[in-house]
């Protein structure tokens, strides 16, 4: 789900990077107002560089395969570190795999970031509710399913839209279609994955969840 | 996982003997130029800008060959694709497939600006270690907090990804067999991701308590490194000079040609 480089219209690499500056700011903003920023910075990275890792990750979907992206669980894992993490990641996925790219870079940080903050939010939801059991699992399921379900629909919004030559309208709409129905399955299984992965911490290292 | 990035980082040449700083402020124009560029009649000047760059580099081109492999497959998407669906002038008939004028230069389009930038970017990130990288971002004013985190995930990567694998050979070697989707292989992968994390977590304590005790958050270790302390030769100047000409000489065409 990475734009590469020489896809899009100029303006909208300048677009893509006003809006990581913005969303940055404000994570730091919020980072740095925490009594002991420093503190939380070994663990937001270690658990940077673990998601990265755990996007080596394959799920097996016979014939093929799908990798996670994990944008949901990493805003509720991180927090406000979030945003900053998927920078980093898709800084070092682009410069060491060649996948996304430099001056993608500021769009494809809005495309998994926003999402993951979101993700935060409604994760964060459970506690109004009282932070039971059945409510951790719903909030877990709806974090990592609509974080994964949100970027999808920025990424094919922008993909769709800003192919530069005009497309067939017949052969747009049958991408649009098929983009949707391939996202929603994985919308699905990220959703179970993020309930399972979150039960398991819950149960092993319950800190991890409040960092 | 092998990174490698840097890994042709120590050759002799006139672009791995340019200074860091003033090299990632350059090329990096050069890149957003190269971004900017829609015009057919400007792609031969990215081409030409490109080789030169490389060849002045010195890097291998199995280098570059190797790091195309991976986004190879989004090109081929896009040739494969784009000529067919894209445009309305038909320049081949073949019944049922047409090949289409607008869709063949948008490929050319989109694949020349794609390896032009790529190719830079290698060659920015791997004339120099990479480490000496992040630290030229911070010079140039990139956040503490982003700085000190890309530095610690950098450091830990290649280890996690080494864990990582360990765990799943460990896992197959216990019988597991991941070939189709279910609950069972969902959980189990859940657990593998999750163990990935606690590990992490858990040496994240370890490295803290290290930094702090080597004096990490005193608050007094930031200010040795301001772009005071860096110092730019002359060549790099001319370099930088010659590239943000180039960029800004780019930019104007696109714009008034």
């Amino acid at each position: 789900m990475h734009i590469p480089d020489g896809i899009l219209p100029p303006y909208l690499s300048i677009v893509g990077y006003g809006i990581t500056g913005g969303m940055t700011w404000y994570s730091l903003r919020q980072i740095n107002r925490e009594k002991n920023p420093q503190e939380k910075i070994p663990k937001a990275s270690l658990l940077t560089a673990a998601f990265f890792v755990s996007s080596l990750i394959h799920i097996p979907i016979p014939p093929t395969s799908i990798h996670l992206i994990l944008n949901g669980l990493m805003g509720i894992v991180l927090g406000y570190y979030a945003f900053p993490a998927i920078l980093i990641g898709l800084f070092f996925q682009a410069v060491m795999f060649q996948h996304g790219g430099l001056s993608t870079l500021g769009i494809n940080a809005v495309i998994m970031g926003i999402p993951a903050i979101f993700a935060y939010y409604i994760f964060r939801l459970k506690y109004l509710l009282g932070n039971k059991p059945f409510f951790t699992q719903v909030f877990s399921f709806l974090a990592g399913a609509s974080a994964l379900g949100i970027s999808a629909a920025i990424f094919i919004m922008i993909t769709i839209t800003n192919i530069p030559a005009e497309i067939d309208a017949n052969t747009e709409k049958n991408a649009i279609l098929a983009s949707l129905i391939g996202y929603s399955i994985q919308m699905l299984i990220e959703g179970i994955f993020t309930v399972m992965l979150i039960s398991f911490l819950e149960k092993v290292k319950p800190e991890i969840l409040n960092l | 996982m092998k990174l490698a990035l840097d890994k042709y980082c120590n050759i002799n040449s006139p672009i791995h003997n340019w200074e860091q700083t003033s090299k990632l402020v350059a090329l990096l124009s050069l890149i957003f130029a190269f971004a900017f560029v829609t015009k057919l009649t400007l792609l031969p000047v990215m081409i030409l800008v490109t080789v030169t760059i490389f060849i002045l580099s010195k890097l291998p081109l199995s280098f570059l060959i190797s790091r195309l492999r991976y986004p190879g497959f989004f090109i081929l998407a896009v040739i494969i694709f784009l000529p067919f669906v894209a445009g309305k002038t038909v320049i081949l008939d073949w019944g049922i497939f047409t090949i289409k004028q607008e869709g063949c230069l948008a490929v050319i389009r989109i694949v020349t600006r794609f390896i032009c930038i790529l190719t830079v970017s290698l060659v920015l990130f791997g004339t120099a270690p990479f480490l000496k990288t992040i630290k030229s971002m911070k010079l140039l004013g990139l956040s503490a907090i982003i700085v000190d985190m890309m530095l610690l995930s950098y450091r830990y990567l290649e280890e996690l990804g080494e864990m990582l694998t360990r765990m799943q050979r460990a896992i197959k070697l216990r019988g597991f067999q991941s070939h189709n989707l279910s609950k069972r292989n969902l959980e189990v992968i859940a657990d593998l991701t999750g163990t990935l994390f606690v590990r992490s977590y858990e040496q994240s304590q370890r490295v803290y308590q290290a930094m702090i005790l080597r004096g990490y958050g005193s608050n007094n270790n930031g200010h040795l490194l301001t772009t005071k302390n860096v110092k730019i030769d002359k060549i790099s100047w001319l370099f930088s000079g010659i590239t943000v000409i180039i960029s800004v000489f780019l930019l104007l065409a696109e714009i008034y040609l």
